[in-house]
C-alpha cells in the first residue's frame, strides 16, 4: 500500500495511557488495611470460586475465580507422545502450556507465548510433576494448559492449584492434590495472596530491605513443597516466614478444593453400586 | 479438616476422597486400583468414591473408582480390539481401538510383526495372506516397543486374529477355517488369520 | 539438560558418601570445585570473564549501548540477559535443543536482578526519560558439567566488574535540543559498583543432606535442588526449586541457611580476586582459553 505522504503518522510504537498518567504505585499505603479490605500480616487469601468441569472436551478442567483473578486449565491425554526421541519409556510425560490472554493485564500482551510465558509454564510443570504418578502411565503424554484470563495478581500459585485440580478431575493418578499461595513482603508487614496492584506497586514503593514475592506449591497431606519460587530482596529468616506464611494459606485453601472436586465427582455419576 | 477426619472416621463404603487423602492401614486392606502405599498406609491417588470389597481373601481390597473405567492404557499380556491401517511384507500397522471391553479415548498405535502373526511355521507368514486393511483384529500385547517402534502385538493363538473383515465386493465375510474367509455375496475366499472367537470377547 | 546415566551401585556409593560427608572428588558437602576466573577476554566487549568451575566453562561478554529507558522507571537503565546454549556445550543442545534451558537460565537471572539492591541502574540513566545504558549481558555455556547456576552468577559478576562505560556529556543548545557528546579520552569510563551483585548458590538435595556445586554424577542422584542468589549482606534476592522432586518444608529452610551462609562466604574472595587481577594492569599474565 503506498503510503500518505501529507498525512501525519503516528509513531510505530505505541503505549497505553494508563501506564503514564495513574501511578498506581505510589497510592498504595505501605500499612493499614489492604484495598479490598482484607488484613495485613494475616492468612488473609481471597475467598476462592472454584468449579470443575467446565470444558466438556477436555478429559478434565477445572476454573478458578478469586478476587479478579480467574484462569482455567484444561487436561488432556493420556495419549502417545508426540516426541519420540526423549521418551523414558517406563514414565510418562507431563506437558505444561500457560498462557496469557492479551487482554488479561492492563497492557496488552500478544497471543505469542513469550519468555514470561514460557517461565510460567516451565514453573507450573515442576510444582506439578511431583504429584503425579507418571510411572502410571507408561509411552504416554498428559498435557495440562492453563489460559489466563485476568490477571488479578498471585496468577502462578492460582495457575498451580486450578491445574491440579483439572489433573484430579480428569481421572489422572495424583499422590496428593497440589495447591499454590503466594505472599508479597513490604518491608516489615507481609501481604497474602497479592492482587496484580499490590504485586506490581510494592516493587516500586518502600526504599526497604525487604520487599520481594515468594510463591510456593506445596502438597498438603504429604507435606512437601513441590515448587518455590521467589524475587526481589528479603533477608533469610523473612523467606523462611515468607514460606511458612504460604503453606498456611494453603492450607486455607485445601477444604474448599476438597469440596469442589467432591462435587465434581459427584455430578459425574451416582455412587457405584456395591457387588 | 475436621471434614477431613470425620471422613477417616467412618469409612463407610461409599465415601468420597481426594487425591493424596488417607484412606486405611496396610494392615486393615490390601490395595487395589487408585490408590498407592506411602509408609505403611494407603492414600487415595483419584479423586473418586472409595470401595472395599470382599474377595475371598482376609483382608478386604480397598480402590477409588469413578464413574468410568478411567485411565486404561494398553499393557502387557493385555487383550486388544484394533483396526489395521497398512500392511508391508514385514507387518501390519493397527490402531487400538479397545483394551479389554473398555474403549480408549486417544488414538494408539500399534504393530503386529510378521513372526507374531500366528504360533507355527512363522517363516512361511505372509501378511497380506493374514490381514487386510479395515479388518478388526484381536491381538494381545507382548510389548510396549522400544524408542523407534509403538505398541508389538501377537495374534498367535488361536483365539487371536482377525474377527470382522470385508470382502472386495464389500460384504462382511464368514470365516470357513482359521486361515479363510469367505464373501456371503460371491463366494470368494479371501485368506485371513482368523480368530476363533471366545464367548468371553464376544462383548468386546 | 546435559545429562549422564548412573547405575544403581554408583548412586548407592555416591549417597552414601555424601552421607558421611565426603564426596567422590573429596570434597565436603559445601565445598565448591577448583575455580578459575579471567576476566577482560574478549576486547571488542565492554567487559568480559570467563569462569571455568571444574569442568564447566562460562564465557560472559556485556556490551553497553544507548536506549530508551522504560516508561515506567525513566530514570534507571537496564540490563538485558541472554544464555546461549549452543551445541558446542554438548551435542543435546544441537538446533532448538538448547533453547528451554537457555530461557530457564535467563529468566532466573532476570530474577535476579530484579531489585533494588544488586546493582544501582540509576547510574546507567543518562538523561531522565530520553537515553539510558542498556547493557547486553551474553552468557555463553562452553562446557557443561554442571552448576550451571552458579558459574554463570560468578562470570556475571567478574564480567560486570570488569565493564568500563564510556563517560558522556549531555549539552544542549539555546533551542533547548540535548546531544550526547561522548567523551575524547578512551580512558575516561565508568565503573559499576559491583559489590553487591548477588552469587546464585544450587544445593542439591541428594538423599538427605544437601551439597554445593554438584557434579553431574551428584546431580543425576538428586530428585530436586533449590537454587539460591545471595548478595554479599546475606540478603536472598532468588530462590527457585528446579528438578522434578518435591522437598518437604524442614530441609527447605535448611537449604536456605547453608545456601546464604556458602554464598556470603563467596563474595570476599571473589572480590579480592577481581581488584587483585585489575591492579596487575598490563603485566597480568593471560590465560586465555586453553589455560
Amino acid at each position: 500500500m503506498p503510503t500518505d505522504t501529507k498525512r501525519v503518522r503516528g509513531p510505530e510504537v505505541s503505549q497505553s495511557p494508563s501506564l503514564v498518567t495513574s501511578k498506581p504505585a505510589a497510592a498504595l499505603p505501605s500499612s493499614g488495611p489492604r484495598a479490598d479490605g482484607r488484613q495485613r500480616d494475616q492468612v488473609d487469601v481471597r475467598p476462592v470460586f472454584v468449579r470443575c468441569g467446565l470444558v466438556s472436551q477436555a478429559k478434565g478442567s477445572a476454573y478458578i475465580e478469586a478476587g479478579n483473578t480467574k484462569l482455567m486449565s484444561c487436561v488432556y491425554g493420556p495419549r502417545e507422545t508426540e516426541r519420540k526421541d526423549e521418551t523414558d519409556m517406563k514414565c510418562g510425560r507431563l506437558t505444561t502450556d500457560m498462557r496469557f490472554a492479551p487482554f488479561s493485564c492492563p497492557e496488552r500482551g500478544s497471543w505469542i507465548q513469550g519468555s514470561q510465558d514460557r517461565d510460567f509454564s516451565l514453573m507450573l510443570y515442576e510444582s506439578l510433576q511431583p504429584a503425579v504418578c507418571l510411572h502410571k502411565y507408561p509411552r504416554s503424554q498428559i498435557e495440562v494448559s492453563v489460559m489466563v484470563l485476568e490477571n488479578g495478581g498471585s496468577v502462578l500459585a492460582h495457575a498451580v492449584t486450578c491445574a491440579s485440580l483439572a489433573l484430579a478431575d480428569a481421572g489422572i493418578e495424583m499422590y496428593d492434590l497440589v495447591l499454590g499461595c503466594s505472599v508479597r513482603q513490604d518491608g516489615a508487614s507481609y501481604v497474602v495472596d497479592p492482587t496484580y496492584a499490590e504485586e506490581s506497586g510494592g516493587s516500586c514503593g518502600g526504599s526497604s530491605e525487604d520487599a520481594g514475592g515468594v510463591t510456593v506449591a506445596f502438597l498438603p497431606s504429604l507435606n512437601q513443597i513441590s515448587g518455590l519460587q521467589s524475587d526481589g530482596e528479603m533477608a533469610g529468616e523473612t523467606l523462611t516466614a515468607g514460606v511458612r506464611t504460604c503453606i498456611e494459606g494453603c492450607y486455607k485453601l485445601y477444604p474448599v478444593i476438597q469440596q469442589a472436586l467432591l462435587k465434581a465427582v459427584r455430578k459425574a455419576a451416582p455412587p457405584p453400586s456395591e457387588s | 479438616m475436621g471434614w477431613l477426619s470425620s471422613l477417616l472416621e467412618n469409612m463407610s463404603p461409599m465415601k468420597l476422597c481426594v487425591p493424596g487423602d488417607k484412606l486405611c492401614s496396610v494392615e486393615d486392606c490390601i490395595p487395589g486400583t487408585g490408590v498407592y502405599l506411602r509408609h505403611g498406609y494407603i492414600y487415595s491417588s483419584l479423586a473418586g468414591y472409595v470401595l472395599r470389597k470382599n474377595e475371598g481373601e482376609e483382608l478386604p481390597v480397598i480402590s477409588v473408582v469413578r464413574e468410568t473405567e478411567a485411565q486404561l492404557l494398553p499393557d502387557v499380556g493385555a487383550i486388544v480390539t484394533c483396526k489395521v491401517t497398512s500392511i508391508n511384507p514385514r507387518f501390519a500397522k493397527v490402531h487400538i481401538l479397545y483394551v479389554g471391553s473398555t474403549p480408549l479415548k486417544d488414538r494408539f498405535r500399534g504393530t503386529i510383526r510378521k513372526e507374531d502373526v500366528r504360533a507355527t511355521e512363522k517363516d512361511k507368514v505372509e501378511t497380506y495372506k493374514s490381514f487386510r486393511p479395515g479388518d478388526i483384529v484381536l491381538a494381545k500385547v507382548i510389548s510396549l516397543g522400544d524408542v523407534q517402534s509403538n505398541y508389538l502385538l501377537t495374534t498367535a493363538e488361536n483365539e487371536l486374529g482377525v474377527v470382522v473383515a470385508h470382502s472386495e465386493a464389500g460384504a462382511q465375510m464368514v470365516p470357513i477355517s482359521w486361515c479363510e474367509m469367505q464373501c456371503p455375496l460371491t463366494h470368494a475366499k479371501e485368506f485371513r488369520k482368523v480368530a476363533r472367537v471366545q464367548p468371553e470377547y464376544l462383548d468386546a | 539438560m546435559a545429562t549422564v546415566q548412573v547405575s544403581e551401585a554408583e548412586k548407592v556409593y555416591i549417597l552414601h558418601g555424601i552421607r558421611d560427608d565426603l564426596r567422590v572428588d573429596g570434597r565436603g558437602c559445601e565445598d565448591y570445585r577448583h575455580m578459575e576466573i579471567e576476566t577482560d577476554v574478549v576486547s571488542n566487549t565492554d567487559g568480559s570473564a570467563k569462569v571455568s568451575l571444574g569442568h564447566t566453562a562460562v564465557l560472559v561478554g556485556i556490551k553497553a549501548e544507548i536506549g530508551k529507558p522504560r516508561p515506567m522507571v525513566p530514570n534507571e537503565g537496564y540490563l538485558e540477559f541472554f544464555v546461549d546454549c549452543s551445541a558446542n556445550a554438548t551435542p543435546e543442545f544441537e538446533g532448538r535443543g538448547g533453547e528451554e534451558l537457555g530461557t530457564e537460565l535467563s529468566n532466573t537471572l532476570y530474577k535476579v536482578f530484579n531489585n533494588k539492591q544488586s546493582l544501582d541502574l540509576r547510574a546507567l540513566c543518562i538523561s531522565a526519560g530520553e537515553h539510558c545504558w542498556v547493557l547486553y549481558v551474553d552468557v555463553l555455556l562452553l562446557q557443561c558439567d554442571g552448576n550451571l547456576y552458579d558459574a554463570i552468577s560468578i562470570a556475571i559478576k567478574a564480567a560486570l566488574f570488569n565493564t568500563k562505560i564510556p563517560r558522556v556529556h549531555i549539552s544542549s543548545d539555546e533551542e533547548g535540543g540535548k546531544e550526547i557528546e561522548l567523551s575524547d579520552d578512551p580512558y575516561d569510563c565508568m565503573r559499576l559498583q559491583v559489590e553487591s551483585v548477588p552469587c546464585i548458590v544450587t544445593l542439591c538435595k541428594v538423599g538427605h543432606r544437601h551439597v554445593v556445586d554438584a557434579t553431574l554424577q551428584e546431580k543425576a542422584c538428586s530428585v530436586a535442588s533449590l537454587i539460591i542468589s545471595v548478595t554479599h549482606k546475606g540478603t536472598v534476592t532468588c530462590t527457585r526449586k528446579v528438578g522434578g522432586g518435591s522437598l518437604d518444608p524442614e530441609s527447605i529452610f535448611e537449604m536456605i541457611e547453608a545456601g546464604k551462609r556458602v554464598g556470603k562466604a563467596l563474595h570476599a574472595p571473589l572480590m579480592k580476586l577481581l581488584q587483585q587481577e585489575e591492579s596487575l594492569g598490563k603485566k597480568r599474565q593471560k590465560v586465555g582459553f586453553l589455560g
